[in-house]
């Protein structure tokens, strides 16, 4: 009842009006496997046997096995009676290599020494060259980078930088680069801060539980505690694991057995953490002990059921990691879990790595859904080689670049992109599970650019350090509401380094990433869409930065090889795309420039103002450049 | 087991057979959801003459690279073939707008009863229950109470369908933008109109889909996951559009048209080429294709904004020339153009930036909402004038409000302005398929909470959703193990308003 004279303002009361959000409210229905026995469910789930190592196959072409990949491929397709694509002449290997392992085109020259190299060994050569540079680290990371949900700010109402956050884009460049064994690479992101030889550089690792999205204003701050700590337990099982434990948090798995206990014995590593004070982005504990966890009920805070010990995944078998649970600290858990993905007898962990390693390779993961390895995944192509390259990798110290070479150098993945055969095979394995051919693939956006940028020798190669932010136009910032005031300034110089160090804003990603699929930074990202709209050409068409490396491409050619027409076109073909022009291109591209000469003189004069010859020829130059930064042969790799 | 994985898969029914396309979509859902509508590719044609459903998925799997957001058939009648949602940014009075409150007469002065709880957004003063600023007046046959912010919406009365019981799910407005426009508070899932062009593709492939206009003083909090289509392709998110100058980013280069045909003639020819050497390159030729399109839309994109071609009678009664009117006026003739030619969805800001360039009237209702009232009340009107003159009105869903809307007492002791209120609010529907003249729900006395047939902001994406053919809980997108939908495990529609 209302009190009829004025009284002071009310007291606030919780939030709990509304508090029965079940944000991640999933459906409420018995899982699947419950039903069944859970036992023989969980051993069918192919991802969960142990890895095997298995005798290589035997062939009956063994002039084509190079590696042991090519002794698990090759028998599936002899099979049918089918052949494996020819191999990708030199000049496209080349090119295929350098866009894998660096995200950077080869120089003219490099394609020329190339080919010129008939040695058995240049490919190997050429392979240990390309992983012993920081490029390496710098195409790669960036895999990791999406995985991570990787972004510089905040996100929400004030998308507040995250101070230092470039130091663990450095740490994971660097990591590749030194190929740091994989287990420890685990290791140090969930734990860096509890290693008994802890360093500022482990610490920057744990950043990995810093670079999620953070609401400083949420509308609950109970619920949103247990938000922010299922960002962590999604980016963590996804991430090492690709196994969906988040579906688990209001009730049990629908689809693998992961009970709902599971969710919380996993929460107990991180409900003890919090962010580190300090100029670093490092996560570390709240203190010595640890609070208690409790199952909530439909996943909702303020139903707290029984109290949940910490524990792993049971539907893992990893021998003895029950009793570590009962040796757990009060404190310094997360170590404990890491140690428990990085046993060797977890099933999940290695295949999960060897498969994103073989996508990134071949565009497609053996395992075809690299976020998914529970019940709802694509069993793998080829289990056997599966397990054979997950036991190399632990087997050879969980060192990631062997593993490279040994895939690139095998005949499977020297194979063109196109097939002689290629509508009777497509008829019967459209997607390519047998890996008849290799996949053509479109650049993503960071190569994309990067690209554009080395071809016209404006690349700035220096590396680590604070992103730069790129010219951001009017129009681009008006998404933003605080307009201009939240983008910084970056010199040139600094403009011109590659994407990896681009600023990461989550309120305002840089539309000439976003319309090519870059990822959204929001959650793990495994594979990025391949989208093909039209604003994709109009970026390319219209966009200022593809204008500008046009016109420094045209002045590298003009500088190069100026006065000759023909040098000029054959050079920006070299250039572009490591090969010199048909007859039929030259003569094409040699029309344009005289067409756009006179286009761009007579335009000059329409608006009156004459333009000097040299100056129509530069203009025309650069035009044919603008064309060659648009042909589908720039965008996709064969 | 067998060594052939073709074998496997089809004998087991799942593996990789079932799963070939990116974030572990079935055949059949990636067919769906790459046979959905925007600007792209070789076959749509193809699919759109045969028949999307009833083509056996190989013929469309052969088309590897199809247009996303080629026109779709609705799962159901809906009348509504595109959307115009208005949204108001910063969160206007409800109790001060469409809600008809006039007990806060009686108790003002008051306080709120004490057990009515609730979180005091950013810790503000807190003052007594206050009446409404401006009167409220019946408008139409209906008599609907409409305040005198709105006079001219409140003409249209017999068209509107208010919502009186809208409850959201933060106080914050970075994260209350996102829920209206994505239903989650957090960051990163797809947007209404995101899974409206993802349902129904859209009709004019020289022009976006889904496009978001807007206000000049800023965008709204929180920035792109507003427009994002979250995990879906980004040929489902929001296009910003400007009202003014080139309405799309990157629509003109520095080259003429001329030459620019010139390099698009010497590209096409250089890719035709290196396509012939790849037999079977449909992704290849998809982007031959949309270059195409995106040529096209060079020159429609700016006709579509084009306001010279609109008679001048039309402008007036917008209030395009005229302030306060105009920018949103512009807006407002924009999005009609845009739905008359084929896009399916139109979001367009009134307010940007922060606090009161906004509607967040925490220093004084009277004057935040006296100067955004102004700005948007006759274009509003004009919109539903138009649409209706052009035969448009039924075929178009109007949807108004804010991320939330603001208590019913002052902001501090005799203070004019009101704070954030997510428990209680009032959306309005017009057109599409909406009865009109009626009022749903009930906020409490005071206008403080949402009480009788409430709406949460799920109920409302459902409504929108079933309003435009799609059925909210068939709708879905597989993401990382999961059939995601918009209105997460929720949503009822609000048959009561369905005409």
């Amino acid at each position: 009842m209302l009190a009829a004279e004025k009284q002071s303002p009310p007291r606030i009361g919780f939030s709990v009006a509304f508090g029965l959000l079940l944000v991640l409210g999933c459906c409420l229905a018995r899982p699947s496997w419950a039903a069944k026995d859970d036992a023989t469910e969980s051993s069918t789930l192919w991802s969960l046997a142990p890895v095997a190592r298995g005798a290589l196959p035997a062939t009956k072409d063994s002039a084509w096995i190079k590696t042991p990949v090519d002794a698990f491929i090759l028998p599936a397709l002899e099979a049918k009676g089918w052949a494996p694509a020819p191999p990708l002449a030199r000049e496209r290997l080349i090119r295929r290599a350098y866009f894998d392992l660096w995200g950077l085109p080869p120089s003219p020259e490099e394609v020329q020494a190339f080919t010129a190299d008939t040695s058995p060994d240049a490919f190997e050569r050429l392979i240990d060259f390309l992983l012993a540079s920081p490029h390496y680290g710098e195409r790669w990371g960036r895999y990791w980078l999406d995985l991570v949900r990787f972004a510089e700010t905040n996100g929400y109402e004030r998308d507040a930088l995250k101070a230092n956050a470039w130091q663990y884009r450095d740490w994971v460049i660097r990591s590749l680069n030194d190929d740091k064994p994989y287990d420890r690479f685990v290791v140090e992101q969930l734990a860096g801060d509890q290693l008994a030889d802890a360093s500022d550089e482990s610490r920057v690792a744990t950043g990995f539980l810093r670079v999620g999205t953070f609401d400083d204003e949420p509308n609950d701050k109970l619920k949103y505690k247990f938000e922010q700590l299922d960002d962590l337990i999604h980016a963590t099982s996804t991430a090492f694991l690709a196994v969906t434990l988040k579906c688990a948090r209001c009730h049990d798995h629908k689809f693998d057995p992961i009970p709902q206990t599971d969710y919380y014995a996993v929460l107990n590593f991180f409900a003890g953490g919090k962010a580190a004070d300090g100029p670093l982005l490092a996560y570390t504990d709240i203190g010595s002990e640890t609070p208690e966890v409790q199952l909530l009920h439909g996943g909702d805070p303020t139903n707290p059921q029984q109290a949940v010990a910490p524990g792993y995944l049971s539907m893992v078998n990893v021998e003895g990691a029950a009793d570590w649970s009962q040796e757990l600290p009060t404190s310094g858990r997360r170590i404990q879990l890491a140690r428990w993905i990085t046993d060797r007898r977890n099933p999940l962990t290695a295949r999960v790595m060897v498969n994103r390693i073989w996508q990134h390779h071949f565009g497609e993961g053996l395992v075809r859904t690299p976020d998914n390895f529970g019940q709802l995944s694509a069993e793998p192509t080829h289990p056997a080689l599966l397990d054979y390259l997950a036991s190399e990798l632990m087997d050879g110290g969980w060192r990631i670049k062997r593993l490279h070479k040994m895939i690139m150098l095998s005949s499977s993945y020297q194979m063109d992109s196109i097939h002689p055969r290629e509508a009777e095979y497509a008829q019967v394995d459209f997607a390519n599970q047998l890996w008849w051919r290799a996949n053509r693939r479109r650049l993503e956006s960071e190569p994309l650019r990067d690209a554009m940028l080395a071809v016209g020798g404006q690349l700035n190669p220096s590396v680590f350090g604070p992103s730069f932010f790129p010219p951001a136009t009017k129009e681009s910032l008006e998404g933003l509401s605080k307009k201009g005031a939240e983008w910084g300034q970056s010199s040139l110089d600094e403009q011109r380094r590659r994407s990896i160090y681009m600023m990461t804003k989550r309120s305002l990603l840089l539309p000439l990433m976003t319309t090519f699929d870059s990822s959204d930074t929001t959650q793990p990202c495994s594979q990025r869409n391949v989208s093909t709209v039209a604003p994709q050409a109009l970026a390319l068409l219209n966009n200022d930065f593809v204008h500008q490396q046009s016109n420094e491409l045209a002045a590298r050619v003009l500088g190069e090889k100026g006065d000759d027409p023909t040098a000029e076109v054959d050079r920006a073909w070299w250039l572009a795309l490591s090969r010199a022009p048909s007859e039929a291109e030259r003569t094409a591209a040699l029309a344009h420039l005289t067409v756009q000469r006179h286009n761009f003189a007579s335009r000059a004069a329409q608006d009156g103002k004459a333009i000097a010859e040299p100056e129509a020829r530069r203009l025309a130059l650069a035009s044919l450049c603008h064309v060659l930064f648009n042909l589908n042969e720039f965008i996709y790799v064969d | 087991m067998s060594t052939d994985p073709t074998k496997r898969a089809a004998a087991s029914g799942r593996g990789p057979g079932s799963h070939l396309f990116p974030c572990g979509q079935t055949r059949r859902e990636f067919v769906w959801e790459m046979g959905a509508g925007f600007v792209g590719v070789a076959l749509s044609a193809l699919l759109n003459q045969e028949g999307f459903f009833g083509q056996p998925a190989s013929a469309a799997e052969s088309a590897r690279g199809l247009n996303p957001l080629t026109s779709k058939p609705a799962q159901f009648a809906g009348k509504a073939k595109s959307c115009i949602f208005l949204l108001m940014n910063g969160g206007p009075s409800h109790v001060d707008t469409f809600d008809y409150k006039p007990s806060l007469q009686k108790y003002a002065g008051q306080t709120l009863p004490a057990d009515k709880q609730f979180t005091n957004s950013g810790n503000r003063k807190m003052g007594y229950l206050t009446p409404a600023w401006r009167e409220f007046r019946p408008g139409g046959q209906s008599g609907l109470m409409i305040s005198d912010y709105f006079p001219r919406v409140r003409e249209h009365a017999d068209k509107l369908a208010l919502i009186r019981s809208c409850h959201t799910d933060s106080h914050a407005h970075g994260s209350a933008l996102v829920a209206m426009n994505t239903g989650s508070t957090f960051i990163g899932r797809p947007s209404l109109g995101s899974w409206a062009v993802y349902g129904l593709g859209t009709s004019n492939q020289s022009l976006p889909g889904y496009v978001t206009i807007m206000d000049k003083r800023g965008g709204p909090i929180s920035g792109q996951p507003n427009w994002s289509s979250g995990f879906m392709p980004a040929s489902y998110q929001g296009t910003l559009f400007r009202p003014v100058g080139e309405p799309v980013l990157d629509l003109r280069g520095p080259l003429d048209r001329k030459s620019q045909r010139e390099q698009l003639d010497l590209l096409a020819k250089l890719n035709h080429q290196h396509l012939d050497a790849r037999p079977g390159g449909a992704d290849l030729a998809a982007r031959i294709q949309s270059y195409e399109l995106a040529y096209r839309m060079q020159a429609e994109a700016p006709e579509a904004v084009d306001l010279n071609q609109e008679d001048q009678r039309t402008l007036d009664l917008y209030g395009v020339g005229s302030q306060p009117t105009d920018e949103f006026a512009r807006n407002c003739v924009v999005a009609r153009r845009l739905v008359e030619r084929g896009v399916r969805f139109v979001q367009l800001y009134s307010g940007g930036g922060h606090l009161e360039d906004t509607w967040d009237a925490h220093e004084s209702v009277e004057k935040n909402h006296g100067r955004h009232g102004a700005e948007v009340d006759q274009p509003i009107a004009a919109l539903l004038t138009d649409l209706e003159r052009c035969g448009m009105l039924d075929s178009t869903l109007v949807v108004w409000g804010g991320e939330f809307g603001r208590m019913p007492f002052a902001e501090g002791e005799g203070a004019p302005g009101r704070n954030h209120n997510p428990y209680g609010f009032t959306m309005w529907m017009a057109g599409g398929g909406v009865k009109g003249g009626v009022s749903y729900g009930e906020t409490d006395e005071f206008g403080f909470a949402a009480m009788t047939n409430k709406v949460h902001l799920h109920d409302l994406h459902a409504t929108i959703l079933a309003l435009m053919g799609l059925d909210h809980e068939k709708l879905t997108y597989f993401h990382q193990g999961r059939e995601e939908r918009l209105t997460d495990v929720f949503g009822n529609v609000i048959r009561d308003i369905i005409a």
